[in-house]
C-alpha cells in the first residue's frame, strides 16, 4: 500500500496500479509499469517494473515529477486445460479449505494469499484427471492458524456428505501448520468411516515450479481413489525428494519442521503406507480397512472449547491453572516433562503446582498427562512424582501426542459426560493410542 | 567469410557473469568455495512451468517443463543447506556481496535504485532447485569507457549462481549444489557493439574492472560471457558460456554466418511455398529392417514416426556453418525429446541401411513428391512423439528465418548448438520472502568519488612495484587480488611479490603445478615467512611447488621439508665447518648443499668475513 501522500499524487495524475508511468527526479528519469507497494517497506518508495521485467524502487521526494504514459496492458492469460472429470475412474471429492497449497503471491501484501478458486490450482495439475473422477468443492478459504473447531465441523460434515453420496475417497487440502489438529478432529468426529479421508497441503506455494503441492495432490488422489484405508490420514512428502508420499494416521501425525516438505512425521507409529508419484501404494503397517457394509458415515462434531493445552517448564507458574479454573475450564491436557511429571514437590511455593492441581480436580476438571518429549509413552509408575499425580486423579494418556489428546478431550467433553470422557481419554478410539511400542528398527544385520 | 556488419544491421550485446569471492553465498550462510569433497546425499525433484506475474507461461519455461525431466541434486556437507535445496526460505542478502556489487557499479557510473527489489526469474531446466533464480537490479544507466570509445551499460544485477551440471542423460539431469547460490554479478552492455573485435575488447575491459573490485573468484567457469547477436533480417540469439575470450570474435562471426544462411533458406522456402506435414506412424514399414538405427529404436515396442517436409528437398542438407546443416538444427531440437538423432530425406539412406523398398514405401505412405523431403525418428513411443513434436517445430520455424534461441558453444569449434527457446519477459516476479533492500547511497556516492580509473591504478602499481611491465601485467592478472592482499598484510617487497605472482606462477603453471589452487592464507604465510627471514627466495618456490592449502601446512612444510633459512652466526658456522681451499670453492660447495637455506648475499658476506678478502 502506498502512503496517503503518494496515493494522492497518483490520483492527481490519473495514475493507477498497472499503468505505465514515468518518474523524473534529479538523478534522471525512469519509465515502467507501476507496481503495488508491499505494505512491509518504507512508504516513500514507488516501485516500477522496467521493460526487462525487473522491479526497482524510486524515492518519491519534493522534486519528483510523475506522469502517466499509458494505461494498463491487459495480457490475456493463456487458457490451460484443467482436470476434466473422466468417467470410469474412481470418484473422489476434493474439499478445498485454503492454505499454502492453494496460494499465490499477493503483490499487495508481499506475502502469499489463498486462492479463491480451487480450479486455478487444479489447472496446474492436469494429471489428476487421469487418476480419479474428481469433484472439487471449495468449502472455505482459511489459513491454517485461523482454523477453529467450527471449521473442523464443517469439513467433517462435507467429508461425510461426499462419502455418503458415493465418493470412493475424500481429499481435504489444508494449511499445514494445524493440519494434524484437523486430522485428529476428523478422526474422532467421523463415525462408521468406510473410506479414505486424505488431508494434504504444501510447504511451498503452488505458484512456484518446485512446489511440493503437485506431488502431494497426485499421491493423495491415488490414495483416495485406490486405497482400502478406512481412516483419516495425512499425505505429504516422505522425504525431500519428489518420489513418494507417506500416509500418516491422522491421530499420530505431527508437523516436525517449519519449512521442509517432509515436515510431517508419524510419532510413536509407523507410516500406514507410502504412495509413489506413479501411483503404487506400499502398505507398511496395520490400518482399518474398508468393508462392503453400506452404512452411512455419521458426524459427531460437538466440541467443548473450555479445554486447554498447557506446557510446564522450569519456573512455570500454577497461576495459569488457577486462571483456567476461574474461567470455568472443564478439561486440560498437560504437556509434562519426561515420562509425565510436573513440579509438585518443589519447596518454592510459587512454582509448586500441587494445590492448584487439587483445586482443578476438585472443581471437576478432567486433567490428562502427555509428554513434551512427544516420542514415547507417559508412565505414572516409574517416579514417585508421577505416582502422586495419578493418585490425585491425573489421567495418563499413554503414547498419545499432546495435540491429539487436546482435540480428543475437547471432543469427549463435547459429546459425552465427564465420567465417560475420563474413561475414554486413555482408551484407544481412533488409533491415537497404540498398545505396542513399535519402532522403525534400523540394523546392519 | 568477411561481412559488412553495418550493411547486415549487425547488433551485438554482452552479458558478463562473474562469481564473487565472498565468505558466504548470497542468500544463505554456506561457504562459497567449490567443494572438493564427495557428495553426502542426493535428492530427486521435478519441476513444472507455472504462470508468472502477468499470467503468462513463458515459452522457454514451458518448453523445459514439457520435457518432464527428473532432476537429481548432489548435496555437500559444507556447501549445501536447506535454503539451497528449496527446503527453507532465503536468509537476508550477503552484505559483502552487495558492497562488492556497488563497487563494480561505481566503476561503471551506474545509477542505483533507491530501493533494490529482489526478484525471482523462473528457470525450470533444473539448474535451480527452487525453479527460479533470485536476482536483483543493483545498477542501471551506466557507461563503460574503453580506449577512446564508450558503450552504455543498461544494467547490473546481483544474483544467485545456478547449480553446476554434472551429467545429463535423456530424462535425468544431475546437478551439484555446491556452487549454487554463490553471488554472481551480471553486467549487460547495450546492443551497440559494432563488430566482433569490439565485442572482445569490451569483454576484456569489463573483466578487468571486475578483477579490480578485488573480490572475484578465479578459475574455470568463474567468469562467463553470454553474447547476444542479431542481424537485421535475423533474430536475437543468445550464445551462452563463451568462456575463452580468444574465441569470442570468431564465435560471433559464425553466428552471423548462421543467421545469414538461415534467412536465405527461409527466403527460398517461402518462394517454393514449402510447408510441414503431420507426423504419421510408419512402424509397419520397417518390420524386419536391416537398419540398425531404426531396429534399435523399435526394439522394445518402439515406433518409427515420419513427417513430410513439402518442397524442402535439398535445403535440409544445406550447410549453414562449417559441418552444420539445417538438418543439424532440426536434430538438435529432436534431441531435447531424448532421442539420439533423426534421419532426414537429404541424407543418403544407404548410410542407415534403409532399403530401396523401405524408402519407396515410405515415400508412398508420406505422399512425397520429388521436391519433398522428410524426417524419420525411431524410438520408444513417448520419446519419439516428443522428439517429433520438437523436430516439426524447428522445421516450421525454418520458414520464418532465425528462431529466437538460447544456444551453447561447442567445445571444439566456434559454432553453437540449440539449448532452449529464448526466454521472454514473462518469467519475472517479486521474491516476497526477502524484504526490499535500501542501499547506502551516500556510501555509493563516495565510491564513485574515490574510484580510480584502470590507468590510475596501473600508475600506482608501477610506483609500488617499480617496474612498468610488471605493473601492466598485474593489472590484467587474476592475481591482482592476491597481490593487494599480500601487499597489505606483509612487509615483503612489492617487486618480489609481483614477480613471484606473475613470472614465477606462469613458469610453475607451465610445469603443471596447480599454483592457482594455493589459497590467500597460505600465500600470505609464505611471503610473511620470507619477509621475516624464515625462508629464502628459492624457498618460496619450493613451497609453491608443494601447493599448500593453509597457514599450518606452510609451517609444516618449512619444518618438514628442511626449508628453514640459516642466518647470521649459523651461516658463519657453516662457512667455517665447510671451509675449502678457496672462497670460490667454499661458496660453490655450500650453495650446492644449502641453496634453499642460505641467502646468497648473506653467504657472500660471511665468506668475505672469514676468508678476509
Amino acid at each position: 500500500m502506498y502512503s496517503e501522500k503518494i496515493s494522492e499524487e497518483f490520483k492527481k495524475h490519473g495514475i493507477e496500479i498497472g499503468d505505465r508511468i514515468s518518474i523524473k527526479d534529479s538523478e534522471g528519469s525512469n519509465e515502467g509499469m507501476l507496481m503495488p507497494r508491499p505494505d512491509v517497506s518504507k512508504s516513500d518508495i514507488i516501485i516500477i517494473k522496467r521493460d526487462d521485467g525487473y522491479n526497482i524502487g524510486i524515492k518519491y521526494g519534493k522534486g519528483t515529477k510523475l506522469k502517466r504514459v499509458s494505461g494498463k496492458q491487459h495480457a490475456a492469460p493463456e487458457k490451460r486445460d484443467s482436470a476434466k472429470p473422466q468417467k470410469g475412474l474412481p470418484k473422489v471429492t476434493l474439499l478445498y479449505t485454503g492454505g499454502t497449497i492453494g496460494s499465490k503471491l499477493d503483490y499487495v501484501s508481499g506475502g502469499v494469499k489463498a486462492l479463491t478458486k480451487a480450479e486455478e490450482l487444479l489447472a496446474e495439475v492436469p494429471e489428476l484427471g487421469n487418476i480419479a473422477e474428481l469433484e472439487v468443492k471449495q468449502i472455505m478459504s482459511v489459513f491454517s492458524e485461523d482454523m477453529t473447531h467450527m471449521e473442523w465441523k464443517e469439513i467433517a460434515e462435507a467429508a461425510a456428505e461426499a462419502i455418503n453420496n458415493g465418493s470412493k475417497g475424500v481429499i481435504v487440502t489444508h494449511g499445514t501448520d494445524t493440519m494434524h489438529y484437523t486430522a485428529s478432529a476428523l478422526s474422532f468426529m467421523l463415525h462408521g468411516l468406510n473410506a479414505p479421508v486424505i488431508l494434504t497441503g504444501a510447504q511451498r506455494s503452488s505458484d512456484r515450479g518446485s512446489s511440493d503441492a503437485f506431488m502431494n495432490l497426485i499421491c493423495s488422489a491415488y490414495a483416495a481413489g485406490n486405497s482400502d484405508i478406512a481412516e483419516v490420514v495425512i499425505c505429504m512428502h516422505a522425504d525431500s525428494s519428489d518420489k513418494e508420499c507417506m500416509l500418516i494416521r491422522g491421530t499420530k501425525a505431527r508437523k516436525m519442521h517449519t519449512s521442509r516438505r517432509d515436515a510431517f512425521r508419524p510419532v510413536n507409529n509407523s507410516a500406514i503406507a507410502y504412495v509413489s508419484i506413479n501411483g503404487s501404494i506400499r502398505y507398511n503397517s496395520a490400518y482399518r480397512k474398508t468393508t462392503s457394509l453400506k452404512e452411512k458415515v455419521a458426524v459427531k462434531s460437538s466440541f467443548e472449547t473450555k479445554v486447554a493445552l498447557l506446557n510446564t517448564h522450569p519456573n512455570s507458574s500454577p497461576e495459569m491453572l488457577d486462571f483456567l479454573i476461574s474461567k470455568g475450564y472443564r478439561g486440560i491436557i498437560l504437556e509434562g516433562t519426561g515420562l509425565g511429571q510436573i513440579p509438585i514437590n518443589t519447596k518454592h511455593s510459587g512454582y509448586n503446582w500441587r494445590s492448584a492441581l487439587k483445586r482443578a480436580i476438585d472443581a471437576g476438571m478432567v486433567v490428562g498427562m502427555t509428554s513434551q518429549c512427544l516420542y514415547g509413552r507417559v508412565n505414572p509408575r516409574v517416579y514417585s512424582t508421577a505416582r502422586e499425580l495419578a493418585d490425585l486423579g491425573v489421567i495418563y494418556c499413554e503414547d498419545m501426542l499432546p495435540e491429539t489428546a487436546y482435540v480428543k478431550l475437547g471432543f469427549l467433553l463435547g459429546n459425552y459426560g465427564k465420567e465417560d470422557a475420563e474413561k475414554l481419554l486413555s482408551k484407544d478410539l481412533s488409533g491415537e493410542i497404540t498398545a505396542r511400542s513399535e519402532t522403525e528398527w534400523k540394523s546392519d544385520i | 567469410m568477411a561481412f559488412d556488419y553495418k550493411e547486415l544491421g549487425f547488433k551485438c550485446g554482452l552479458e558478463i557473469h562473474q562469481r564473487l569471492d565472498t565468505d558466504t553465498k548470497l542468500f544463505c550462510r554456506c561457504a562459497t568455495y567449490a567443494d572438493t569433497e564427495e557428495p553426502v546425499a542426493s535428492i530427486e525433484r521435478y519441476q513444472r512451468a507455472v504462470a508468472g506475474e502477468t499470467g503468462h507461461v513463458d515459452r522457454s519455461t514451458s518448453f523445459e517443463s514439457s520435457r518432464g525431466r527428473e532432476f537429481r541434486y548432489r548435496i555437500f556437507r559444507k556447501t549445501t543447506c536447506l535454503v539451497d535445496i528449496d527446503e527453507e526460505p532465503p536468509h537476508h542478502a550477503s552484505q559483502e556481496a552487495l558492497e562488492t556489487a556497488l563497487k563494480i557499479a561505481a566503476y561503471l557510473e551506474t545509477k542505483v535504485p533507491d530501493e533494490i527489489e529482489p526478484m525471482r526469474k523462473e528457470v525450470v531446466d533444473g539448474s535451480n532447485p527452487s525453479a527460479f533464480q533470485r536476482s536483483m537490479m543493483v545498477g542501471y544507466d551506466g557507461r563503460l569507457h574503453f580506449g577512446k570509445s564508450s558503450i552504455e551499460i543498461p544494467s547490473i544485477f546481483l544474483e544467485e549462481e545456478s547449480s553446476g551440471i554434472e551429467d545429463a542423460k535423456g530424462e535425468l539431469a544431475i546437478y551439484r549444489t555446491d556452487r549454487l547460490g554463490v553471488p554472481l554479478i551480471e553486467i549487460d552492455t547495450s546492443p551497440a557493439i559494432s563488430n566482433p573485435k569490439e565485442a572482445k575488447e569490451i569483454a576484456m575491459q569489463i573483466g578487468l574492472l571486475l578483477r579490480l573490485s578485488g573480490r572475484v573468484q578465479r578459475g574455470i567457469g568463474s567468469i562467463r560471457q553470454d553474447v547476444n547477436v542479431s542481424i537485421k533480417r535475423g533474430t536475437r540469439v543468445e550464445i551462452k558460456g563463451v568462456q575463452e575470450l580468444d574465441r569470442m570474435d570468431s564465435i560471433i562471426e559464425r553466428e552471423v554466418e548462421r543467421q545469414v544462411n538461415l534467412v536465405e533458406i527461409a527466403d527460398e522456402l517461402k518462394k517454393r511455398k514449402a510447408h510441414v506435414g503431420k507426423a504419421s506412424d510408419l512402424t509397419h514399414l520397417f518390420k524386419g529392417t536391416e537398419s540398425q538405427i531404426i531396429g534399435n529404436g523399435i526394439k522394445e515396442n518402439g515406433v518409427v514416426l515420419g513427417v513430410r517436409l513439402a518442397m524442402f528437398k535439398g535445403l535440409i542438407g544445406r550447410e549453414i556453418n562449417e559441418g552444420k546443416r539445417l538438418g543439424t538444427e532440426i536434430s538438435d531440437y529432436a534431441k531435447k525429446g531424448g532421442v539420439k538423432g533423426i534421419i532426414h530425406g537429404d541424407e543418403s539412406m544407404e548410410k542407415y541401411k534403409i532399403s530401396a523398398k523401405e524408402l519407396k514405401d515410405l515415400e508412398k505412405e508420406l505422399k512425397l513428391s520429388k521436391d519433398d523431403s522428410f524426417i524419420l525418428i525411431a524410438a520408444g513411443k513417448h520419446m519419439a512423439e516428443k522428439a517429433m513434436e520438437y523436430a516439426i517445430l524447428r522445421a516450421e520455424l525454418s520458414m520464418q528465418g532465425v528462431p529466437p534461441e538460447t544456444r551453447a558453444t561447442e567445445p571444439n569449434s566456434d559454432t553453437t548448438r540449440f539449448m532452449r527457446p529464448l526466454p521472454g519477459g514473462s518469467r519475472m516476479y517479486p521474491e516476497t520472502d526477502i524484504l526490499p533492500i535500501a542501499p547506502d547511497k551516500d556510501a555509493y556516492m563516495r565510491m564513485i568519488k574515490n574510484r580510480l580509473s584502470p590507468e590510475e591504478i596501473r600508475k600506482n602499481l608501477e610506483a609500488d612495484i617499480g617496474n612498468r611491465q610488471l605493473a601492466e601485467q598485474m593489472l590484467w592478472s587474476y592475481n591482482y587480488q592476491s597481490y593487494l592482499f599480500i601487499r597489505e598484510n606483509t612487509k615483503a617487497q612489492p617487486s618480489i611479490i609481483a614477480s613471484i605472482l606473475l613470472e614465477k606462477f606462469t613458469e610453475l603453471r607451465r610445469k603443471g603445478i596447480a599454483v592457482d589452487d594455493i589459497g590467500n592464507e597460505a600465500l600470505l604465510e609464505i611471503f610473511e615467512s620470507y619477509a621475516k627471514e624464515r625462508i629464502t627466495k628459492p624457498g618460496i618456490e619450493e613451497l609453491l611447488k608443494l601447493v599448500p592449502n593453509s597457514k599450518a601446512e606452510v609451517d609444516n612444510y618449512i619444518k618438514g621439508k628442511n626449508l628453514v633459512r640459516l642466518t647470521g652466526r649459523e651461516v658463519e658456522k657453516l662457512v667455517k665447518d665447510n671451509k675449502g681451499a678457496s672462497a670460490e670453492e667454499t661458496r660453490n660447495r655450500l650453495m650446492a648443499k644449502y641453496r634453499l637455506n642460505v641467502d646468497g648475499a648473506e653467504l657472500n658476506s660471511a665468506i668475505r668475513k672469514i676468508f678476509g678478502e
